[in-house]
């Protein structure tokens, strides 16, 4: 009986006691009432939101007091359109596009980032560029120009692409003196193509930036930022000049592919600045079942500088309206002078 | 802020899987040297309530139905007189469950193998007792149906348990019953989780490792499983019914986990009895 002591008495139940001490482990709940859920989802940015000490520095956003504004507005005669009101001016405190509000039957945002500044990008004259008989490699238009510049729109990193589709489009354009991409419009997707599609344009390995993200629950809880690079893609990769075309609807994993492909050296970003979106968004929450988006893992430049709020271009150009009247676009016909001389010289 | 005094190194983790895997490698094959010995198996199914948390998905409960298969060994060895067992046990389950407010879904599952060697012992009552310990490991994962870049919660650990066995066989109307009380404390251990808030992109696609493989026990993790059953007879077969609680939860990285599993079991239990064979005959015969 002695190991059966030893194996009961002094293992087994000082365990048992152990594990019933150390209780259950669960998250504090919150009632599924109008007050109840704001608080709620306060608390879920205020522990989860990775800019909140970069936003007070730009523009004193405090996150505290953001709660002592709104959160006299709850009272339990609102109506739940009321309440999502509420919360969604509450979130756009944050002036993020990444800060996503969803119910049943909306989506609280805030898409500042691009509807405060000119488009840049006209649909209609767009379409004349790309014509009726332009290619496409998955997500990727292309066509070859009356000047020999190549032209390539990506609409959405949300389009697959393939280092086949890749290849084939290169392989395409090879004869081409210049190559004009542009993403206007494109609000992002998957960051694994824009890292993809830029490591096409490097012949080595460059530090493109850093990424980080939030190892705990207070504002200033980040893990050591990361280095990223950009590897050169096997087989065909473009040695000619390129101008990547930008605007303020560039978001997100777009504004990613634009800070990686700065770092190129025979890369050129013309247009207007990025609309931003730095920050890989998660999702939570909220008692009564609406999802709740926000940014949880800042990514930067590589000088470790912010770009949540956008990347400014070498080259700014902005569309002119005299040129739009006779169906030209000023950007586009930018960076066709611009890669034109580059190949001169 | 979360504390970095137990921080592990990748060597010290390689070491220890190395070790754990020695372990599993010779334990097993010395436990098959005799061969005139009785194996029980049993094949449960199980049905239930489940309670599931991670707050890396999400930071309420979802609950919902699971459904779980359990197959167990359990065989004498001839350690100790015959007074060493062991047991290996592999469970599967699957769930689905369902926030509170019933607008967002997730699929949970996991596999679990386990084999442990109990010490053996009968009062004077009939009552058999078993205490001892063993090795688990464990993988699954929790998928919600409407996160965006957290949309996965991948479940991995191993590690070692401490266990006990209560069986009390009994007859009624000369027919063979028992009923069976076990639970397994899992006291130290590994397990794999991303940090507070960091993505898959960064461990998976650009490998960044930030303390994802930790270090477990009661402390941080404190989980128990038990399982109460009857055997009884019916037409030279035995049935197994019961009740099986699994308890599985973590407080590391600054994600909390839960897995609150409650299963009704039934199934069957066999008995075998493995012959010696004899030595230089039916030598043609394939050795299944």
């Amino acid at each position: 009986m002695k190991l059966s002591n030893i194996l009961s008495r002094s293992i087994l139940l000082p365990l048992l006691i152990l594990v019933c001490g150390a209780g259950c482990v669960r998250e504090d709940e919150y009632q599924n009432d109008l007050a109840g859920n704001f608080d709620a989802l306060w608390q879920c940015m205020d522990r989860n939101y990775c800019f909140f000490n970069y936003k007070r520095e730009v523009y004193g956003l405090d996150w505290d007091s953001v709660y002592a504004v709104y959160r006299p507005r709850i009272n339990n005669q609102m109506t739940q359109q009321q309440f999502f009101e509420v919360c969604c001016d509450m979130l756009g405190e944050l002036r993020d596009g990444h800060v996503n509000l969803y119910s049943s039957g909306d989506v609280g945002r805030n898409w500042s980032w691009r509807e405060d500044y000119p488009a840049n990008f006209n649909d209609s004259v767009h379409q004349l560029y790309l014509g009726t008989d332009y290619k496409i490699a998955s997500g990727l238009k292309y066509r070859i120009l009356e000047d020999n510049i190549a032209y390539v729109y990506y609409e959405s990193f949300s389009s697959a692409i393939g280092d086949g589709n890749i290849t084939a489009m290169m392989t395409e354009l090879k004869t081409c003196n210049g190559m004009i991409l542009d993403v206007r419009n494109n609000s992002g997707g998957n960051l694994t193509y824009a890292t993809k599609l830029s490591g096409y344009f490097t012949n080595e390995k460059r530090l493109a930036g850093y990424i980080a993200h939030k190892n705990g629950p207070g504002h200033s809880d980040f893990s050591t930022p990361e280095p990223e690079y950009i590897e050169p893609a096997n087989g065909l990769r473009w040695q000619k000049p390129v101008v990547v075309l930008t605007n303020r609807s560039c978001y997100s994993s777009t504004n990613t592919f634009v800070r990686n492909m700065k770092v190129c050296p025979q890369v050129t970003i013309m247009g207007d600045r990025t609309g931003g979106g730095s920050g890989m968004p998660f999702t939570s929450e909220m008692p009564n079942g609406w999802l709740v988006r926000f940014s949880a893992c800042p990514m930067y430049d590589a000088d470790m500088q912010q770009i949540e709020f956008g990347i400014e271009p070498d080259i700014p150009v902005s569309m002119n309206l005299e040129d739009l009247k006779k169906n030209k676009d000023t950007l586009i016909e930018a960076a066709r002078s611009f890669l034109t001389q580059k190949f001169a010289e | 802020m979360i504390p970095t005094t137990n921080k592990i190194t990748k060597p010290t983790v390689l070491k220890a899987l190395c070790l754990w895997g020695l372990l599993l490698f010779v334990l097993p094959a010395r436990a098959q040297t005799d061969l005139n010995r009785y194996t029980t198996h049993s094949t449960l199914f199980g049905i239930g309530h489940l309670n599931q948390m991670d707050t890396y998905l999400s930071p309420f409960e979802y609950e919902g139905l699971q459904g779980s298969i359990v197959h167990e060994k359990f065989r004498p060895t001839h350690w100790l007189d015959g007074r060493i067992v062991t047991q290996q046990k592999t469970e599967g389950y699957l769930g689905l469950s369902k926030n509170p407010a019933q607008s967002a879904s997730a699929i949970s599952g996991s596999l679990s193998y386990k084999i442990g060697w109990h010490y053996s012992w009968t009062l004077a009552s009939s009552l058999r007792l078993f205490a001892g310990g063993g090795i688990q490991m464990l993988a699954g994962g929790v998928y919600n149906t409407r996160n965006g870049n957290n949309p996965a919660q991948a479940l991995a650990r191993t590690g070692l348990y401490a266990s006990g066995i209560a069986a009390y066989p009994f007859h009624i109307r000369k027919q063979p019953f028992q009923i069976r009380y076990q639970i397994d404390l899992p006291f130290c251990g590994m397990m794999f989780s991303p940090n507070y808030n960091q993505s898959y992109y960064e461990i998976f696609t650009l490998g960044n490792y930030d303390h994802n493989i930790r270090f477990i026990h009661p402390g941080n993790a404190p989980t128990l499983y038990q399982s109460l059953t009857l055997d009884f007879p019916i037409k030279g077969f035995t049935f197994r019914v019961g009740y099986g609680c699994d308890i599985e939860q973590s407080r590391v990285n600054g994600i909390k986990n839960h897995s609150y599993r409650h299963s009704f079991l039934i199934g069957y239990v066999k008995d075998f009895y493995f012959l010696k064979r004899k030595e230089n005959r039916h030598k043609n015969l394939p050795n299944f």
